[in-house]
């Protein structure tokens, strides 16, 4: 096995360099063996989802077309039902293979749930409350990739719904910040994560992408205006939280390029303060740009891409909603962009003087 | 060392006593972005802003209405842009991603004299010859450029142009015809930046471009083949799209299994599951049939899954 040979020459390597590294060959032979049977990268795993997503669809418009929303009751039980039948299988048949047939009970048990509740005229909250317990429970129990990130997906766009459905508006500031910190603490602390037990490191990939798009889900709430009545006064709070994680990773980049010098460190610090100024009412560009960041440094492509494309979505956003003339905003964007070619024209020709020297 | 990804690490950190500074210290030595990877980052993110938001500042400038500036005068300026650009382009000592991030900017001011063209003489900023007049002027450079972002820019304008042509001169609902069209304009350029090294050693396009076009493509084929078969009085055309699109789909599995792509695989085996759900729908939508699709859904995508999972052990070896 090809892979054994290469774990084997870095398991070498690493015990040379540090004797009292112990590594249990067996066992690791053996997870290889299971991992490789489970292991599927993004395109097994977009493929399960949508699978999954198309397969409760057409359930859903079968209870449709067959008229079996006529008792609330039974709707309840049968969405209970199924969510229980989807977490046993992923508790006792943790295989990649039936993941399609657990999503698609997971999602269809959600949908036929949620619908008994509004069937039975009870409190609408109780939709959203059951989602994030459900959640909670599935991500305490599950060993499966999709299912965890579904569920940190479920219990997040819950609690954005609980929010507005209740009028707190101005709550998703404080969602925004809590999801900012969890997200930062989790990309920046993957050594203590992966290191910390089996399980946590088992649940560390879904987290980091279920975390990502919560973040996303934040943003987006602000990142449109008028999508949400959220006091105007209030935006920068968001933005608060936003800067201060953005200029903290400022400060760890400026140390992996080993500029040391603080004069300059502080100037580029006052630099990149300026620059995301301007921002403060749109957090959700800065919310991109922490994304971006974040998973550029940690080397991970998957966030890198997502935090490209909201980038240019919510600066486009931005510029649309903007309450000034084509002129005025002519004017801001073409400063900005040429603040950004004179900072690039800068630092290469720095760049290619040091490299000169 | 051999090089170590995420996996490995993971793996191997399961089964011993490595420590946190130990996972701390092999992340930030193999994995994460080192101080190189930085500075290519930071250059390449402030080129493009600066170039992104200078461009349409220009188009705004030019989109505000300058009733007191004569048409010559509006024409002249942008034109003036586009020529100190281009020269600046030719004769500055840059490296050639800064000069092609500059020329893609200049791509964009071009669509920018069009559109002005478009509000001085009343023809409309979205006429669809507006788009084949900027998709004409810039071809040239765009092949002599061959530059990723700029050819996925170009294909978008082809796209476009004919998505206009299709509503504005042909006025016609037949979309089965427009989806053929544009999925053979996406495969073609798909194919073309394949296989053109074979033919051209300058042909090479990086994994996000192909694979950014085949998406187009499977989306194209799958609307159009969807459309076709809801269609009371399926035309020629979709009897066309079928045949080409089988055959891409037949020659589009050959290459994933060649070239090792799980990516390929999973966007042809959707859409082809997707397309025969509609086949289901067409033959019946009653209640029994939609309780049907569920299940076939969820019994071919298992069946995809566990045949890739397969080849993923294979390949591994």
């Amino acid at each position: 096995m090809e892979r054994l040979e290469k774990l084997k020459s870095i398991v070498a390597a690493l015990t040379r360099d540090d004797s009292e590294v112990v590594i249990d060959e067996k066992a690791m032979e053996k997870s290889i063996v299971e991992h490789e049977e489970n292991q599927a990268g993004l395109a097994i795993k977009v493929l399960t989802i949508f699978g999954g997503f198309l397969a409760t669809i057409s359930f859903i418009a079968f209870c449709i077309v067959a008229g079996l929303y006529d008792s609330g009751g039974g709707l309840l039980v049968f969405g209970i039902v199924f969510i229980v039948v989807a977490i046993l299988l992923d508790r006792f048949y943790d295989r990649l293979i039936i993941d399609t047939f657990s999503v698609t009970m997971y999602a269809s048990g959600l949908a036929l749930a949620g619908w008994g509740i509004g069937a039975l005229d009870l409190d609408l909250d109780l939709i959203p409350l059951l989602y994030i317990l459900v959640g909670t429970i599935i991500i305490l129990v599950t060993r499966g990739f999709i299912l965890s990130f579904l569920s940190v997906l479920a219990v997040s766009g819950s609690i954005i719904t609980l929010m507005l459905s209740n009028n707190h508006y101005d709550l998703i500031h404080l969602y925004n910040t809590i999801c900012t910190m969890l997200v930062t603490c989790l990309f920046l602390n993957e050594a203590k994560a992966i290191s910390m037990n089996n399980r946590f490191s088992e649940l560390y990939g879904p987290f980091r992408i279920g975390l990502i798009f919560s973040l996303l889900f934040g943003l987006i709430v602000l990142g449109k205006k008028g999508f949400i009545p959220v006091s105007e006064n209030l935006v920068w709070l968001s933005s608060v939280v936003m800067f201060a994680v953005v200029l903290y990773l400022v400060t760890k980049i400026l140390n992996i390029l080993s500029i040391g010098d603080v004069r300059t460190k502080a100037m580029i610090l006052i630099a990149s303060g300026l620059i995301l100024l301007p921002t403060v009412f749109s957090p959700a560009i800065s919310g991109a740009i922490l994304i971006l960041l974040l998973s550029f440094m940690v080397n991970y492509r998957t966030g890198m891409a997502i935090g490209v494309i909201a980038l240019v979505y919510f600066i486009s956003q931005y510029y649309y909603d903007l309450n000034f003339s084509l002129l005025t905003k002519s004017i801001m964007l073409i400063s900005s962009g040429s603040l950004f070619l004179l900072l690039y024209f800068f630092t290469s020709k720095k760049n290619s003087s040091n490299e000169e020297l | 060392m051999t090089k170590i990804d995420r996996e490995d690490l993971q793996l191997i950190s399961r089964h011993s006593n490595l420590s946190e500074k130990g996972i701390e210290k092999i992340l930030k030595e193999q994995i994460y972005s080192d101080q190189n990877d930085w500075r290519q980052f930071l250059k390449l993110v402030m080129i493009s802003l600066g170039v992104g938001f200078t461009a349409f500042g220009i188009l705004f400038f030019f989109a505000y209405n300058w009733a007191d500036l004569h048409k010559f005068v509006k024409l002249g300026l942008i034109e003036a842009i586009i020529i100190c650009l281009t020269i600046g382009i030719l004769s500055a000592r840059l490296n050639k991603l800064t000069k092609n991030i500059l020329l893609s900017g200049t791509v964009l001011i071009v669509g920018v004299l069009f559109a002005v063209f478009g509000q001085i003489y009343q023809t409309g900023a979205n006429a669809y010859d507006f788009f084949l007049g900027w998709t004409l002027f810039v071809t040239l450079w765009v092949v002599v450029a061959n530059f990723a972002p700029l050819w996925l820019i170009y294909i978008a304008l082809i796209n476009t142009t004919f998505i206009l042509y299709h509503q504005q001169v042909l006025r016609s609902d037949a979309s089965v015809y427009l989806h053929t069209i544009c999925f053979i304009i996406n495969g073609v350029s798909l194919i073309l930046f394949l296989f053109g090294n074979h033919i051209n050693s300058k042909i090479h396009a990086p994994g996000w471009y192909t694979k950014t076009l085949a998406l187009a493509t499977v989306v194209f084929a799958t609307l159009g083949n969807i459309v076709g078969i809801m269609d009371n009085k399926p035309a020629g055309w979709f009897v066309l799209l079928l045949i080409l699109s089988s055959l891409l789909y037949g020659y589009g599995i050959y290459y994933a299994l060649r070239r090792q792509s799980h990516f390929y695989l999973s966007i042809i085996a959707f859409s082809v599951i997707v397309i025969f759900c509609f086949v289901l729908i067409r033959i019946s939508n009653g209640q029994g049939m939609f309780f049907l699709i569920s299940i076939y859904v969820i019994a071919s995508v298992t069946l995809v899954v566990r045949q890739m999972l397969k080849l993923q052990k294979k390949w591994k070896g």
